[in-house]
This record gives C-alpha cells, sequence and structure tokens, in this order.
C-alpha cells in the first residue's frame, strides 16, 4: 500500500513538472493544451485529427495523453488539482462525479452544445444529478449495447431476429439443438456481465431507478428481480467454461466461428473483426421484455467532451471542442471508432449496424443502469458472484447492502 | 569528528529521500483516515468514524479472510520447497552452479509478465491438456472457479518466491559445519534425524528471517492478483491491497481506504513481531 503513496506521488510530481514546463503560454505567443482521453483504441485517431487541427491553428499545440487505467489516473491527478485541459472520457458515473464537484467547466452559454443531440446532453446532465445546475459536456461519440450475431451461422440455422425475449429464448434452443454455443460468455472479467446486465435491466428496469434507490422507494431484491431470472436462464446457453474465458480471447473464438451471438457493446466489433477480418456480423436489441414495443436499445456517451474549470486556455479549449463537432471531423471518428455520434447530421453507416439503426432514428433509447450507481460499489462482482452461485435473491440483497456501504464511505 | 560527518553524509541523502517518498505520504495517509476526503475537493474531520465501518465492512472482512488464507499457504509452501530445494543445491551434485542459477531465474523475473503467462497456462494449456487426457477436474480454468482461482494465485505466488527464499536457505547452509555431519555419520544418525537436530537448528535463524519476509510479501499481495484474476471471480480473490487500491484510487474512498490501510499496517506489525518473537525464542542460541 505505501508503494502506491510512493509511486503516486512521484507520478503527480513528474505530471506538474511537466505541465510547469509546457503549459500556461509559451514564449513565442504559442499555446499547449493537454487532451485526456480515456480510451487507448482511439490514439491513433485522435493523433489524426489533431494534426490537422495543429495545421489549421498553428498557434495552439494539442498534447494527447491516453493512458491505461485512464479513470485511476485522472483521479489521482485531480487529488494534485492537476487537470488536464480538455478531457475526452466516459459518461459513467465518473463524469458525474466531476460534474457535481465543479471540476468542469459549465459550457452552457456556448454553442456547442446546440450542435449535438439534446437527449444525449439529457443523458449527462442526469448522470450529474438533479441538483447540478449547468452543462459540464458535450455529448460526442455513443454507443450500444446489443447483441452481435454470426451471419453465416444464423442463416444456416434458420434463425429470425428475435423481437421478443421467447424468441430469443427459442434461437438459443435452435443452436443449442444444432450442437452450436448459443451465446459465448466471457465471464472470467466481470464486467463483461454487464453488458448483458444493462442489456436486460435497460427494458425492465424504471429508468430513474437509482433515484427512486437513494429514496428507499426501490432496491434490487424488487426491481432486478426478473433481471436476475433472465440473467441466470442465459447463463444456461454458454459453452462449457462460461467463467473461464475473459474478453479478448472471448472476441477471437467468436470471430473465428465459436458462438452465434454474443452480448457486446458496438466497441467489441472492430477487435472481432480484427481477429477474423471476413467475419459477417449483424447486430440486434436485446429484446429482454415481451412486448417488442417496450424493447428499446441501450446506448450511452462513449465520450464526452469537457474543458476543465482550472485551465488556463478556456477559449482554445473550446476552439478544439468545436472543432471536433465539425461535420468532417465527427465523420472520420465515427468511422474509425465503429461508434454512434451525438453530433447532429453525422451517422454511422456501416451495414453491420443496419439492425439497430432504427432506434436511433427514432430515439428508441434507454441508458445504461449501472452508470447511475455509485462509481465504489464494483457491481460487476457482485452480479458475477450471483451468477456463479446461482443464488438470486441472496445475491440481490448483497447489492442492495453495497449500495448503502458505498452511500455513507 | 571528521568521520562522523563523512557517515552521517552517507546517510542523510537516503533519509530524506526516504522520508520524502515514503514517511511523509504514509503521514499523510493517517492524517486523511481521519477525514472525509474523496481524494480531491473538500473534507471535513470525522474522527474514527472511518475505522469503525471498516470493522463492518463485508468486503473489506472478505479480504481479510482471503489474504490471510493465501499468505499462510502460500509462507509454509514457499519455505518447504524452499528448503529442500536449497539442500539439493547444497549437495555435491553435476551442474550445481547452472541449476543454482536455473533456480534463481524467477526471482530476477517481473512479476507481473510471469503472471501474465500462468493467466495464459491456466486459461488455454491447462484447459486443452485435461481435455485430451480426460481429466474433469482440468478441463476448466481453475481461475473462474471461487473456490479454485486462490489456489492458481498461491501457484504463482510460490513458484516465484521460492528463487528468493532458497538464496536465503543455501547462504544458511553453507554456514554449516560438514565435521557435524561427519561426526554424525560416525554415530550411524540416519538422515532425518541429521536435518532435524543438526540442519535445521543451525539454519534457523535463516528461517525465521525467511518465514517472516514471505509471510509479509504474500500479505501485501497485488501485482500476481491483478494479472491473474482481478479479484474475481465475484470478490473471491480480492486482497487487501487491491481492494485498498480499488476503493482508494478508483471509488472516491480515498479516506476510507487510508482508515482500512492503517488498520493493515498495524496487523502487518503486530503478525511479524508476534513471528520473531516465537521464532526466535526456537533458535539455538
Amino acid at each position: 500500500m505505501k508503494k502506491h503513496y510512493g509511486k503516486f506521488l512521484v507520478t503527480a510530481g513528474t505530471a506538474a513538472a511537466i505541465l510547469a514546463g509546457c503549459g500556461g503560454g509559451n514564449d513565442d505567443g504559442s499555446v499547449t493544451l493537454e487532451l485526456f482521453s480515456n480510451k487507448s483504441e482511439s490514439i491513433d485517431t485522435y493523433q489524426a485529427l489533431i494534426d490537422q487541427f495543429e495545421e489549421e491553428n498553428p498557434d495552439i499545440n494539442v498534447e494527447l495523453e491516453a493512458p491505461p487505467e485512464a479513470e485511476t489516473v485522472l483521479r489521482t491527478r485531480l487529488t494534485k488539482n492537476d487537470m488536464p485541459d480538455i478531457l475526452s472520457i466516459g459518461g459513467n458515473a465518473t463524469y458525474g462525479e466531476f460534474a457535481r464537484e465543479g471540476v468542469l467547466r459549465d459550457l452552457s452559454d456556448t454553442d456547442l452544445l446546440s450542435q449535438v443531440q439534446s437527449s444525449y446532453v439529457d443523458m449527462l446532465g442526469q448522470l450529474a444529478g438533479p441538483d447540478t445546475e449547468g452543462s459540464f459536456g458535450v455529448p460526442y461519440a455513443t454507443n450500444a449495447n446489443h447483441v452481435i450475431y454470426n451471419k453465416a451461422k444464423v442463416e444456416e440455422l434458420g434463425i429470425e431476429i428475435p423481437k421478443t425475449w421467447d424468441e430469443f429464448i427459442a434461437a438459443l434452443e435452435t443452436a443449442k439443438e444444432a450442437g452450436e454455443v448459443p451465446l459465448y460468455l466471457t465471464l472470467q472479467e466481470a464486467w463483461t456481465g454487464m453488458a448483458i446486465w444493462n442489456g436486460v435491466a435497460g427494458n425492465i428496469v424504471p429508468e430513474d431507478f437509482a433515484e427512486m434507490k437513494n429514496n428507499g422507494e426501490a432496491s434490487f431484491v424488487e426491481d432486478y428481480d426478473e433481471v436476475a431470472e433472465k440473467m441466470l436462464q442465459l447463463l444456461e446457453y454458454g459453452h462449457s467454461d462460461n467463467f473461464g474465458i475473459g474478453y479478448g480471447d472471448g472476441n477471437s473464438a467468436f470471430a473465428n466461428g465459436e458462438g452465434v451471438f454474443y452480448i457486446q457493446g458496438n466497441w467489441a466489433i472492430p477487435e472481432i473483426r480484427e481477429a477474423n477480418p471476413d467475419v459477417e456480423l449483424g447486430t440486434f436489441a436485446l429484446p429482454s421484455s415481451n412486448n417488442p414495443e417496450e424493447n428499446n436499445l441501450v446506448s450511452g456517451v462513449d465520450v464526452a467532451l469537457a474543458i476543465s474549470e482550472s485551465t488556463e486556455h478556456p477559449e482554445e479549449a473550446e476552439k478544439f471542442l468545436s472543432f471536433m463537432l465539425e461535420q468532417e471531423v465527427a465523420e472520420q471518428y465515427m468511422n474509425e471508432q465503429s461508434a454512434f455520434s451525438a453530433v447532429e447530421g453525422v451517422y454511422q453507416e456501416d451495414e453491420v449496424f443496419d439492425g439497430i439503426r432504427e432506434y436511433f432514428e427514432n430515439d428508441r433509447l434507454t441508458s445504461f443502469q449501472d452508470h447511475y450507481y455509485p462509481a465504489g460499489m464494483g457491481v460487476e462482482n457482485l452480479v458475477l458472484d450471483m451468477l456463479i452461485n446461482g443464488n438470486k435473491t441472496e445475491g440481490l440483497e448483497v447489492i442492495d447492502s453495497e449500495w448503502e456501504a458505498a452511500q455513507n464511505r | 569528528m571528521k568521520r562522523d560527518h563523512a557517515f552521517l553524509l552517507m546517510v542523510i541523502p537516503a533519509f530524506v529521500l526516504f522520508f520524502i517518498f515514503h514517511t511523509y505520504p504514509a503521514l499523510q495517509g493517517v492524517f486523511y483516515s481521519f477525514t472525509n476526503f474523496k481524494g480531491y475537493g473538500n473534507w471535513d474531520f470525522t474522527g474514527f468514524t472511518n475505522y469503525f465501518k471498516v470493522f463492518q465492512d463485508s468486503r473489506a472482512l472478505g479480504a481479510y479472510g482471503f489474504t490471510f488464507q493465501f499468505a499462510i499457504v502460500s509462507t509454509i509452501l514457499v519455505n518447504i520447497i524452499s528448503v529442500l530445494i536449497a539442500m539439493g543445491l547444497n549437495a555435491k551434485i553435476k551442474f550445481r552452479k547452472t541449476l543454482r542459477a536455473t533456480y534463481f531465474l524467477p526471482f530476477i523475473l517481473s512479476v507481473l509478465i510471469v503472471s501474465y503467462i500462468f493467466q495464459f497456462i491456466f486459461t488455454h494449456m491447462v484447459p486443452d491438456l485435461g481435455q485430451a487426457l480426460g481429466i474433469e477436474a482440468l478441463s476448466k480454468n481453475i481461475l473462474g472457479d471461487q473456490d479454485l482461482a486462490w489456489i492458481g494465485i498461491v501457484i504463482v505466488a510460490v513458484w516465484q518466491s521460492v528463487a528468493f527464499n532458497t538464496l536465503l536457505y543455501l547462504a544458511g547452509l553453507s554456514t554449516v559445519d560438514e565435521q557435524l555431519y561427519e561426526a554424525a555419520d560416525i554415530d550411524g544418525a540416519k538422515a532425518w534425524s541429521k536435518f532435524w537436530r543438526i540442519t535445521f537448528p543451525l539454519i534457523a535463524p535463516f528461517f525465521t528471517i525467511n518465514m517472516v519476509v514471505a509471510m509479509k510479501n504474500f500479505l501485501m499481495a497485488f501485482d500476481q492478483i491483478i494479472a491473474l484474476t482481478g479479484g474475481g471471480p465475484g470478490r473471491a480473490t480480492e486482497s487487501i491491497s487491491l481492494l485498498i487500491y480499488r476503493g482508494g484510487f478508483e471509488a472516491g474512498q480515498f479516506a476510507y481506504q487510508s482508515a482500512n490501510a492503517v488498520i493493515y499496517f498495524i496487523v502487518i506489525v503486530v503478525i511479524s513481531v508476534v513471528q520473531l518473537r516465537i521464532l526466535e525464542r526456537k533458535e539455538v542460541k
């Protein structure tokens, strides 16, 4: 433990030294901005866009910082009041915390927010909570939590894309009888279980569950009973070692023809294609309810752009954000990242997403439930625990009590 | 007087560095453990509240349970295996030097890299082998099983730590006078009683230090667990260091986990002192 304090001080110290060296305007009048990104997948894309931006604005220098364990790094830097100028981070509980704590700059008065879809602006607003006034992030790229399927196998088995839960189970049953692995599970990494949890819960649990839970009006035992039940049901359609295979291995196994269905987000698609460029994939929203009209697509803000409150160059930082929102720039980002766009007028055209496009067009979207959970409860491990032990009620009771414990720590 | 200055000059830089990068942050941690500091922003003093909460925290208690189980089993295994290897390497065998170097290799490899390699072995090679041989117990990844994952971690931790402990035991064995064994042979002593009556008492100080160091290292296990299981499945292999890191840096519980760390620091000190007392009493003076 002491080791970590040491490391952390050194890291913070180095970071401070670097910032002191290059921040605060250089002698020749040029300005250096630090862009902090939490996605290692987008480093190349960002680097190319930054080069373009710097060419257009020769007096602004943008340094990209995309470390592993980015959220942890960001928190430790926050401890030292050493925030990067521009943040490119996920729209999750950590974002909400930053917005509440006044770490981010209020962008309400800029024209940035008018260029993006308002439903995602609202989603970020919900993360910050009802007591926080202002808009602190520009939703940029969004994601989708869906079922990915192997087109060749689905056609071979004669499966129609399911619209209800019963149809989905029937499809899994058909695959099982044909001797295929119906659903490829990668539960060695607990977070992959949350793709299923969020997918199922998105259409079953009330969207303001977190607020109700904090007011004592809702609980996991009551409201997530059906979610847990359905997740346990899905376990029956996995492979022989559901808890022994991780995300990376799962992506390559699925790419190479193991498994008919795979519940993951759009971020997995570039990885699967990298493992086997010839694989033909399709997607559909996980139909967790038996009423097809209730089945919406779970989608969240994958990348929100924000400016730190303490930056010395707010104008230049805003300039960079406007640049990112330009149609051509946004198109390039979305294509390279297989992401969906929150920017008005920019669409994801990849045919793998044909099956879910209508959800975006008709605004049939619902959010990731776990983005509203308290950051510290480690819910993915609790869910995994429940899946391994198959003890639905007991597992949900633990999640309930851990929520309360995390709230008063 | 001049010599004193020279010695001071040698000691002071190390002391200053140690104080700045080790003692001072540790004291800061103790200070924050009495607050509700999240890692940033404003904070207030909350007295001993954090400490009371740790004792009621089922996650922390679970982590203590796992860490002690892991540390005790690993410490015992490491010491048994190291003594055996050290005695083998101390005997007059062929390729003694090459073998010594080979057995020391694991120590110079990075814990993280070794752990990732073992993770690959547990995920792919062992199950493939198990399936090929038709052995049910081996055909799944043990890291994916809540009851077995800790064994995987013990295997990696022991494999790596044996190297250093063997080295210490070898140093111990080289201090034992050969004539004692010759005398024992003349008296007709069997191999077991030679070990138990002569070798072991003479290397007892090394046994003490090995037990204390191994136990302390295993109680602070972190790298192996991050690489092998990330604390899972569920929370089955979450060690205390991992919990402190996760909660403190990833979940905004800086003050709370500082309190946990202070408690754990006291626990480790107490255990080390008790171990030293008990084991030293048994040493031959």
